[in-house]
């Protein structure tokens, strides 16, 4: 449970990261409230997919703090941040190519299973029935998302559904907020509409928060409680969809100045 | 600020630790220590050229040459060997005797030099883009079928005539005597070591050897004959490897053909401790490492050098795996 | 090129389709009844010397089928390229001299034997001595694997070669706990209460079956630890650490537990292996050992169970076998050396023809195939599974 009460989910403060001489994030802060869907957006290159990797502990920002409810998780490792409660999807697809789909998923819920070393191998009926579950749970998220070929290597997958299968395995974890990374990238109309439904539907039912890095404008606009955009790791405006749009600075860092 | 100089210290501990170390013997009894920098210098040379061999392939291609130590080795043979053929010996006159070892340092990285690159072709370059294990497991593949030819040719320790006088005092510096062989060490191995910065630094191959590794698809689309390139790079690993193994022969005394297992592995952690793929870095770590072999040979004996290499590599490993002059390798 | 292409794609069809004649537990079945009456269909087919060679080769054989699973963890499942396996072996095998013999002439302890209670030294019952092996060798598997976490690849593979040579010539040089170069010999025979000693080398069926008990167990953990939630975070793990570890693997906590089982299953074997024969002699650990296992898990099939064990078997027998037959044919093509000395130089060269032409082993988990011939046609790979498809599943959705 929170240790705050006033329904912030994630709070990331003056965060910061460098790489030797190159600023990739410079001084962002950031907050994500509980049961939003939240956009980030910017020009490639903007430090999107690098503050992303801040906050799930992929890299450690040189200055600046993160907090999850209320929760400090700065610099901790990944594993730990899954297990706050924060799943993560990949600009590019990461997914176990040697592993099945239900397989996969069932890797994303490795931070809530119980079953130790000796009970595996003893395979006593509490690991029995863990096993059965992850197997039930990991048939029922592929199903929620959309993909039918449950037991299909997932290397063998086509590009949506490997989109999807992410969505899913990260879904594992029961997390209280996803960060999906370009999650329509790649895909048609149709598609990046049946997702846009199905982050509604998260947010709805399973009361799941999204922080989305996206490019798609469509889906931004419609699916998008607030915009934050960055360019050249700053960020440079935030608010409503409808203001972020008609922002000057954000139409200018898209197709740059015009003299 | 104290949190700073922290961890300063922390990533610098090994250099700390083994300069305390050197340090510490050297108090204790300077001219015995003195004599063993004198001499770790001197092999340094060898493990310096080897450790060349290695942080050059690296630096291409990203892949440990395992079977460089053999390709060490191999060159060693093939000096003996010439010289026995040849029946040069130390009592042949001073001009054949230069002939003999000018010549044959010329075959013999030559030999060492061809050896490379054919491992290159059959070992590596099939499995390109196979994951890293495969052609790690061919390259001992290779070894072991280098040593079993070693073990073929000379089967037992092989004793090497001693062309050069080598224990013959030339002069002396700091109340150490420095004899021939040193001086000769130094004396092959700096030219080649300015050969090759020249090579590399202004000549068109070396500079598409840099351009490959830095980043082979750029340099691809420059127009730069990538294989070659990489051939190329074997070649002149090789070729110093070659020279080594003159020196080493001329040096040791002996050899054998397990000498390049050993060998290969000394001069690979003297690649890591300078930094892999930074050529300084290789030819500071070869000399550092033979002092520490010196030193460790006279106060532990020559049973316990091994290990106390070994434990320096997984040191370095751990504390500090981009070595002296490498880049922070660590992830964000 | 494209003749080596065909022929190489030819020896990657071969052995699956001989696999699907029969279904998995027809096939275990016939190799645990193999096993279990090999010691009495022996003498019946080999009489006298070459019946108990044979038998000698089976139960050293069956120590390496137990290492090379051990590796497999390690290598196989959470991707680790380990090159000092060797180390484990030492450690288990000089565990049982410890326990097991009057290396320790100054105590005087008795556990569960039949050796008289006046004999010095250290000598408990083989079960106990042979746990012990396994744990203790385990955490120095955790010991030697912890500097290692953060290294990939090539690095990982010298350090653990390092390792792997260092621990051998710490034992040579403590002669305390090792007894130099001369070993600790004789050690204690198997005892079991009821039973008796047994009689080896003299009969051999009842250390094969001790063996093939270890044997048993080591399988069990091993399939039971592969299909568990460990099992997919080595698998994980080794296909992409950084996907694993957002998905809440504990990349310190498991592949340290990979180290610690892979060890104790190579102190494990090392323990059996030490009684058996009789010795524990540093010249028995080298860095050829830890290739010997490796090819056995690369010839067989990395990851995969059935074929590492055949590996195993494969490559045992190989080297105790055919390797020193070569040696008549230098003398029948006229030419004069000796090839007993060429043994690992053929090792090598099979390694070599082995990594470029087939990889994944002759008997590959899929996995294995997908990964090195990513390539290739991947359509054999994905009709394999297809048959695993839980029943009433759509095959495949008519979406696109």
């Amino acid at each position: 449970m929170s240790a705050d009460g006033n329904g912030t989910l994630l709070e990331a403060s003056h965060v910061t990261k460098t790489f030797g001489g190159l600023v990739a994030v410079n001084d962002v802060s950031f907050t994500v409230p509980r049961g939003a869907i939240v956009s980030i957006i910017g020009p490639n290159g903007a430090g999107k997919t690098t503050f992303f990797n801040m906050l799930t502990g992929l890299y450690k920002p040189t200055t600046g703090q993160v907090s999850f409810e209320g929760r400090n998780i700065t610099g901790k490792p990944p594993h730990e941040i899954t297990h706050a409660g924060i799943a993560r999807t990949f600009q590019n697809i990461k997914l176990f190519r040697t592993m099945t789909a239900v397989e996969n998923v069932q890797v994303g819920m490795q931070s809530r299973l119980k079953s130790g070393v000796v009970a595996s191998i003893l395979h006593w009926p509490t690991q029995r029935r863990e096993e059965k579950m992850t197997i039930d749970k990991a048939r029922e998220l592929l199903d929620f998302v959309g993909l039918r070929r449950h037991y299909e290597l997932s290397a063998n997958l086509p590009y949506g559904d490997q989109r999807r299968l992410e969505i899913a395995r990260a879904l594992g974890s029961d997390p209280k907020l996803l960060l999906l990374d370009e999650p329509t990238a790649g895909m048609n109309a149709q598609e990046s509409e049946e997702l846009r439904g199905l982050m509604e539907t998260l947010r709805v039912e399973r009361g799941v928060s999204v922080l989305l890095i996206e490019h798609d404008m469509r889906v931004v606009m419609n699916v998008s409680d607030h915009i934050t955009v960055l360019d050249y790791g700053e960020k440079i405006a935030e608010g409503k969809p409808e203001e972020v749009r008609t922002d000057k600075s954000v139409i200018e860092a898209y197709l740059g100045s015009q003299a | 600020m104290g949190r700073r100089v922290a961890t300063a210290l922390w990533q610098n501990i090994l250099w700390i630790g083994l300069s305390a170390w050197v340090l510490y013997y050297l108090v204790q009894s300077p001219t015995e220590t003195l004599g063993d920098i004198k001499t770790g210098f001197s092999n340094g040379t060898i493990w310096a050229l080897i450790a060349l061999g290695y942080t050059l392939v690296y630096g291409i291609i990203e892949l440990i040459n395992f079977a460089h130590g053999e390709v060490f080795m191999i060159g060693s043979f093939v000096a003996v060997s010439i010289w026995a053929w040849l029946g040069i010996s130390s009592r042949s006159s001073t001009l054949v005797i230069i002939a003999g070892i000018g010549g044959v340092l010329v075959v013999s990285m030559l030999a060492s030099g061809s050896l490379n690159v054919m491992i290159e072709r059959v070992a590596y370059r099939p499995l390109r883009n196979a994951p890293k294990l495969a052609p790690l497991i061919t390259a001992i593949g290779m070894s072991f079928i280098l040593q079993n030819v070693g073990s073929l040719w000379y089967g037992l320790p092989q004793q090497v005539p001693d062309l050069i006088g080598s224990q013959r005092t030339l002069f002396s510096l700091l109340g150490v005597d420095v004899v021939r062989s040193d001086v000769f060490a130094i004396a092959v191995t700096l030219p080649l070591l300015f050969a090759l910065i020249f090579f590399i630094g202004q000549t068109r191959y070396g500079k598409a050897m840099r351009a490959t590794a830095q980043d082979p698809d750029a340099a691809r689309l420059m127009g730069i004959n990538v294989d070659r390139t990489i051939a190329l790079t074997f070649l002149i690993g090789g070729l110093l490897a070659g020279a080594a193994g003159l020196i080493y022969a001329l040096y040791n005394g002996t050899v054998r053909f397990n000498q390049g297992f050993t060998a290969g592995l000394i001069a690979f952690t003297a690649a890591v401790m300078g930094g892999i793929g930074n050529l300084k870095g290789a030819v500071a770590g070869g000399l550092i490492i033979g002092v520490v072999q010196s030193i460790s040979d006279d106060q532990y004996g020559q049973q316990w050098t091994e290990a106390v290499v070994f434990a320096i590599l997984i040191m370095i490993m751990v504390f500090r795996p981009e070595g002296l002059f490498g880049e922070e390798v660590r992830p964000g | 090129m494209s003749g080596a292409k065909s022929g190489a794609a030819a020896l990657r069809s071969g052995f699956g389709s001989t696999r699907d004649l029969l279904p998995r537990w027809a096939w275990i079945l016939i190799f645990l009844a193999l096993a279990l009456l090999f010691p009495y269909v022996v003498p019946e087919i080999l009489s006298g010397g070459s019946g108990d060679d044979l038998l000698d080769a089976s139960v050293n054989t069956l120590g390496y089928v137990i290492m090379a699973l051990g590796l497999n963890i390690v290598v196989g499942f959470a991707g680790l390229l380990d090159l000092g396996y060797v180390a484990f072996y030492a450690f288990g095998a000089f565990v049982v001299g410890w326990l097991g013999s009057g290396q320790f002439e100054g105590v005087n302890l008795d556990f569960i034997t039949d050796v008289p209670s006046t004999l010095p030294g250290i000598h408990v019952n083989f079960v106990v001595i042979v746990i012990v092996a396994a744990a203790f060798t385990g955490i120095w598997g955790v010991i030697l694997g912890a500097p290692t976490l953060r290294l990939r690849g090539d690095y990982l593979a010298i350090v653990t070669l390092a390792f792997g040579e260092i621990v051998p010539r710490v034992f040579e040089n403590w002669e305390y706990v090792s007894n130099g170069r001369q070993g600790i010999t004789p050690i204690d025979r198997v005892y079991f209460p009821g039973v008796g000693e047994l009689n080896y080398p003299i009969e051999l069926e009842g250390i094969y079956y001790v063996g093939l008990a270890m044997v048993l167990i080591t399988l069990f953990v091993n399939i039971r630890m592969r299909d568990s939630r460990l099992g997919r975070a080595w698998i994980a793990v080794r296909e992409d650490e950084v996907a694993a570890a957002a998905m809440g693997v504990n990349l310190v906590r498991t592949k340290l537990w990979a180290y610690a089982v892979g060890a104790a299953f190579g102190g494990f074997a090392g323990a059996f292996l030490g009684a058996y024969r009789n010795t524990v002699n540093v010249d028995q650990f080298e860095f050829g050992f830890s290739v010997f296992i490796l090819c056995m898990i690369i010839v067989g099939g990395m990851g995969n169970v059935a074929g590492v064990i055949l590996g195993a078997i494969a490559l045992s027998m190989l080297d105790r076998f055919v390797l020193p037959q070569l040696n008549d044919i230098p003398d029948k093509i006229g030419l004069s050396f000796d090839l007993t000395a060429v043994n690992f130089g053929i090792f090598g060269f099979f390694l070599l023809v082995m990594m470029v032409l087939r990889p994944e082993g002759f008997i590959p988990s899929t996995r294995r195939r997908l990964e090195l011939h990513s390539g290739d046609e991947v359509g054999d790979a994905a009709a394999d599974r297809s048959a695993e498809v839980a029943p009433g599943e759509a095959l495949y959705e008519a979406r696109h």
